[in-house]
């Protein structure tokens, strides 16, 4: 390569990097700093060392431990439900959705609300005197529970994310049906094969790849939900549903523990980079 | 196969129901009148009414809603439109010469998966100093900085796909490289470049936790003003004028993704199979 030819790149390249570097690098280092000092709003400019400190701090707190316990646990729980809900609508409604694409344009509405709306949205709906669920239940049964009360606030932040990110694990799952080969189900259908046992040895393992995928990054976005959850309930009774962004926005907002906030955001960085190693690892070890 | 398909459309009713619940609840309270919300939260209105609407539309010292949707309109804009003039270049090296294959290319593209709050908190720090928190460039440069993984990664998909004898033949005609990528590679480019654009738009203005951390009055955009509504001042939360307001603050990206439905679902699926 002539050496013309390499600044040439670069220049190509710079712009992207110049930016990445102003808006993520900077605050990285600053990050770092402040991750091991003594600051407060008041001391901003003049930041103490003071090691491990924070971090000693976080991991000492309970609250941090809770956090993560709900991150990991909606994260998980959330991504398993989309993906086996989102999987058996593809696969049930792929014959409406070829003969009639608008079906799928309605079912992914709620992917283009803001959570942050969605979360506002169910306040209203959940709302003992404004809201119609509690009103027909009401009106049916005669009851209703309480649905952001302790007891049941977590499966109502888990039933909300569902629903609102299904249509993401429909929506991957019904283009991967669609392009598998029409002919492979032909050939199948003239072996004889019925159609459970052809989505079973068939359809399935091909569509297996997307299946990892969905399910990754589910996990992710709820591991990290904020908005949704925040709008809907904030931290919950008693910080039942404090997950580890909210605890990291409290920490930093709320109580001005700057270093401690940090702290937990680097621990959440290191933990984040780790699982993607990790996964990226594994997806690459499966495709062919 | 007559009945098999009349249960398809039924499970379809059910799903789609279910999952635009809270839509289509929140559109129907918005017609209600004030009076009307708790006395009869079921779905039916007795006496619809745009009342909610013009309460929402009109401005108070408290609350003003053109402000907010100016404040989205602009960040939204400059967070979907830079990471685009950033990337395309990168985009065309990356495909025809490697640049940044190895390490530039998975950083940005991982960037998507981290947890934002780990950049809002120095964010904060960074900008309280340069004179940006409460901006709207300030906060449009952190949402370019959301949607620059996906913006690099349809891009380098769309720059795939020109066949290299095009630009070879520019390239004969003495065409350098500035010259080529704006009259050659750009327009080829157009409907990946409009799809980014769409889908870039739309995460930006439907972010929240970043408008919330970094703007207090001066930039705040559409998603937080509108929760402002349900702060309650004293009494409770006027829900006819909340759905309201939430009905503005959804209707802009709900009608581009709906125009542009099969772009943006394309797009979704190419970001996370590809990514």
């Amino acid at each position: 390569m002539t050496p013309g030819r390499s600044v040439e790149n670069a220049l190509l390249a710079g712009p992207l990097v110049l930016f990445l570097l102003a808006v993520l690098g900077f605050p990285t280092v600053l990050s770092l700093v402040y991750g091991f000092s003594e600051t407060g709003f008041q001391t901003l400019t003049a930041p103490e060392f003071s090691g491990l400190k924070n971090f000693r701090d976080v991991t000492a707190d309970p609250t941090f431990w809770q956090a993560a316990w709900f991150s990991l646990r909606f994260g998980a729980i959330t991504a398993l439900l989309q993906c086996g809900l989102g999987l058996a609508l593809a696969v049930y409604l792929a014959p409406l959705a070829r003969a009639h694409g608008w079906t799928v344009a309605i079912l992914i509405i709620p992917m283009i609300v803001a959570p942050a709306m969605m979360g506002l949205m169910y306040r209203l709906v959940l709302h003992e005197f404004a809201g119609p669920v509690p009103h027909y239940l009401y009106s049916w049964f005669g009851w209703s529970p309480s649905f952001l009360g302790p007891a049941n606030v977590f499966k109502t932040v888990v039933v909300a994310e569902t629903l609102q990110w299904t249509p993401f694990a429909f929506l991957l799952f019904l283009t991967a049906y669609q392009s598998i080969p029409q002919d492979l189900r032909e050939a199948a259908a003239v072996d004889g094969t019925r159609p459970w046992r052809l989505f079973w040895k068939i359809e399935l393992p091909l569509m297996m790849p997307t299946v990892f995928v969905a399910l990754f990054i589910r996990f992710i976005d709820g591991f990290r939900v904020f908005d949704n959850i925040y709008t809907l309930v904030g931290a919950g009774p008693g910080g039942s549903t404090t997950s580890i962004s909210i605890y990291i926005y409290e920490t930093f907002l709320r109580r001005g523990e700057i270093g401690k906030a940090l702290a937990a955001a680097i621990l959440l960085f290191a933990t984040a980079f780790v699982l993607l190693s990790v996964a990226q690892r594994l997806l690459r070890g499966r495709a062919p | 196969m007559k009945p098999r398909l009349t249960l398809r459309w039924i499970v379809f009713a059910i799903a789609a129901f279910a999952m635009n619940f809270p839509v289509l609840a929140t559109l129907i309270t918005a017609f209600k009148p004030p009076g009307e919300v708790s006395r009869n939260p079921s779905l039916w209105i007795k006496a619809p009414t745009l009342e909610n609407f013009a309460t929402v539309l009109t401005v108070s010292d408290r609350l003003n809603v053109y402000h907010y949707l100016w404040n989205s309109a602009v960040a939204a804009l400059i967070g979907a439109l830079l990471p685009m003039i950033v990337a395309f270049p990168l985009a065309w090296a990356m495909v025809r010469r490697g640049t940044g294959r190895s390490v530039l290319f998975p950083l940005v593209v991982n960037l998507r998966a981290l947890p934002l709050i780990i950049f809002a908190i120095p964010l904060y720090m960074m900008y309280s100093v340069i004179g940006l928190l409460d901006t709207r460039l300030g906060l449009g440069l952190i949402l370019a900085v959301v949607n620059l993984p996906l913006a690099l990664l349809m891009l380098v998909n769309a720059v795939a796909e020109i066949p290299a004898e095009i630009e070879e033949a520019a390239h004969m005609d003495g065409a350098r490289v500035p010259r080529l990528l704006i009259k050659v590679v750009l327009p080829l480019c157009r409907p990946a470049l409009i799809t980014t654009f769409v889908f870039g738009f739309i995460t930006a203005w439907n972010e929240f936790l970043f408008g919330l951390m970094l703007t207090t009055r001066d930039a705040v955009p559409m998603t937080v003003g509108a929760s402002f509504f349900f702060a309650t001042s004293g009494g409770g939360v006027q829900w006819g004028t909340a759905a309201a307001v939430m009905v503005v603050a959804a209707l802009p990206p709900l009608v581009l993704g709906l125009v542009m439905f099969r772009r943006i679902s394309g797009s979704m699926v190419a970001g996370a199979v590809k990514g």
